[in-house]
């Protein structure tokens, strides 16, 4: 497959990414690619080949599955549910099911569960009466709205480039109030741009940006994580050389803020691993384009950057598992090992010949990051080479120690405890 | 050729049958679509200009127009009295129904233009149609059929995408691929998929839906 050459125009956009890239050797400005992010009209069209990056007649094909357009049944779920394996002891069971698309969630102080969707443009709202769980739609038409949390009893909800907050939430199921935009300074693309929402102790929010293609230099505005006050909409950059993160934690022993990133496309099946990070200082690179897993440079964008500029993972979980949401766990249900290890979501793979991840993995680390050790805690959700009938895509802590899993491809939520 | 168009059809579909197909009642579909055969033709082959043959469409690509149109994610007068009142059942068992009708692959009336057949298939090439609508342009789960499709439906796809007035399966792959094209780009890969005809050759369409290469 020949590279795109470059019009000129676009070269000449950004002269100082050429002027700096060619004395350091590596690839000439003929073999990169870049992008003139200076009109709106890229955001609203990214480049065509963000997810299509330079594929080999092998790898052709590895297009990402889309699931069904309709949720899986209650019944097949349940059928399906016996496939997973998880270590003696836990049990996994369907906690809700006909929830379209359903990605990040979070809880409502009175114990109304929040829930996200990808493409589904909805915000659902789980109630539990008694053990009959209600599903209801309580926001239809935002665009991405993938991230959500709760504060001081406000829905807060990302509409892709707005993070908007519903006052009032679980009052108002029947009728949600007119949002309040809180933060719009994002951009507007979809691609790369879904996010996931993560408050601290202090009233700010976590949010990642992602760059709409697979790898290239990234438009100013994005493969980074910002860190919003909710009060008064401020906006710090805290992590640079980010690429796709859709999901992070706070860890309750530090305070310090660990987030799952996904690597880089169509390099191979087994490289780049996807990776597990922690920020110790503002500000800090994680490599992207530049240099992925902390030791591979990339054949195009290392652009004379060395691997050791920049902060390396804590973990790497493995090429195309697709960590997404993450939780450190702090209940008390689950043996006393458990305490403050953290689980992954792995949304697993599509750019692979053979899928892997789909799967909950379970991180056993310190608050330094150091003396990490990894294993798979639950899974089973990929059938056959290249097919799921589940991607877990969240993680959620419920009050009683046990965890909530959700399923954006079966549009499903399923309940994991543990009992002696 | 018959022969081997079925033995083609049995290898794309084997994959999503086993998932999509669990809870599905052709049956049950055929019943619901009566009132589809009006525009989208007695056996789900169109002979109205601007709107779509649905005979041997991709399942899952049925489904999710469907859960767009009842959604009013896609937007369409026409179709949405129609979908509004449908239940998830439904929409599973038209897709089923749909899926299950001989693929139409007799090449549209008129001859084909060589010189726009071939800037098409440049087109076609250039925007990496084949990654997800496969060699043989006749789809993959999601990703629908668009060999032999109505020409001038095909030009109103594209130019619906290109407009994103139409929403894309999988976040945005149509939105970005129909981004760059111009009229007459779409005019050509159009005229290039309508007038493919039958299937020339079956292997090299088998080798890419079978089991990954160890």
């Amino acid at each position: 497959m020949t590279t795109r050459v470059l019009r000129a125009g676009l070269v000449a956009a950004l002269p100082l990414l050429f002027a700096a890239a060619l004395p350091f050797g590596g690839a000439s400005a003929a073999d990169l690619k870049s992008y003139d992010s200076s009109k709106p009209s890229f955001w609203a069209h990214p480049p065509p080949d963000w997810f299509l990056g330079d594929e080999t007649e092998a790898q052709k094909g590895l297009a990402p599955p889309v699931g069904p357009a309709i949720p899986t049944t209650a019944a097949e779920l349940q059928d399906n549910l016996k496939k997973i394996k998880l270590p003696p002891g836990f049990k996994i069971e369907l906690y809700a099911s006909g929830v379209p698309q359903a990605r990040q969630m979070a809880w409502g102080a009175n114990g109304t569960l929040f829930v996200g969707s990808f493409q589904a443009t909805n915000v659902y709202a789980i109630t539990d009466q008694g053990g009959k769980r209600t599903v209801k739609t309580i926001i239809k038409g935002l665009n991405m709205p993938t991230g959500i949390a709760v504060r001081d009893g406000a829905l807060y909800v990302i509409d892709v480039n707005k993070l908007l907050r519903y006052d009032n939430a679980e009052a108002s199921l029947d009728k949600m109030p007119d949002p309040v935009v809180v933060y719009d300074d994002m951009p507007s693309y979809a691609a790369h741009g879904w996010k996931y929402l993560v408050t601290d102790k202090n009233g700010w929010v976590y949010i990642p940006f992602g760059p709409p293609f697979n790898v290239g230099i990234p438009p100013t505005s994005v493969s980074q994580i910002r860190h919003v006050d909710l009060k008064s909409g401020l906006a710090e950059i805290v992590a640079l050389g980010v690429r796709n993160s859709v999901g992070g934690d706070i860890d309750p022993r530090s305070g310090d803020y660990w987030f799952t990133e996904n690597a880089r496309d169509w390099l191979s099946d087994d490289t780049p691993s996807d990776k597990l990070n922690h920020i110790t200082r503002m500000g800090e690179d994680f490599g992207y384009p530049h240099c992925h897993q902390g030791n591979i440079p990339d054949p195009k964008f290392a652009m004379g950057h060395k691997c050791s500029e920049f902060t390396p993972p804590v973990v790497n979980l493995g090429a195309h598992v697709a960590p997404l949401g993450m939780k450190f766990y702090t209940g008390s249900q689950f043996p006393a090992e458990y305490k403050n290890n953290i689980f992954i979501a792995e949304h697993g793979s599509w750019n692979r010949h053979k899928y892997q991840g789909g799967r909950i993995e379970r991180v056993v680390v310190d608050a330094e990051g150091k003396h990490a050790k990894q294993e798979v805690f639950a899974t089973g959700w990929i059938t056959g080479d290249r097919d799921y009938f589940g991607r877990p895509d969240d993680i959620l802590q419920a009050s009683d120690g046990s965890l909530l899993i959700s399923d954006d491809w079966a549009g499903a939520i399923y309940r994991i405890s543990y009992a002696k | 050729m018959k022969f081997l168009r079925m033995v083609l059809l049995a290898a794309i579909v084997s994959l999503p049958a086993q998932r999509a197909h669990a809870a599905a009642d052709v049956a049950a579909g055929q019943e619901k679509a009566k009132v589809c055969a009006a525009c989208h033709g007695e056996n789900g082959v169109s002979s109205m200009p601007g709107i779509p043959s649905l005979a041997g469409q991709q399942d899952q690509f049925i489904q999710w127009q469907l859960v767009f149109f009842r959604s009013g994610q896609r937007p369409n007068p026409a179709m949405a009295p129609i979908v509004g009142e449908l239940s998830d059942e439904d929409v599973v068992n038209l897709g089923a129904y749909f899926h299950s009708l001989p693929y139409n692959t007799k090449v549209a009336d008129g001859a084909a233009n060589a010189e726009l057949t071939a800037k098409g298939k440049t087109v076609a090439v250039d925007h990496r149609c084949s990654s997800c609508h496969k060699d043989d342009f006749r789809g993959e789960r999601a990703a629908p059929a668009i060999a032999d499709q109505r020409e001038d439906y095909l030009v109103k796809a594209l130019t619906d995408y290109r407009s994103v007035t139409r929403p894309s399966v999988g976040v945005a792959a149509m939105t970005e691929a129909a981004a760059g094209l111009s009229d007459d780009d779409i005019a050509a890969v159009a005229h290039y998929l309508a007038t493919l005809g039958p299937p020339k050759t079956v292997g090299a369409s088998l080798k890419t839906v079978g089991p990954a290469k160890k």
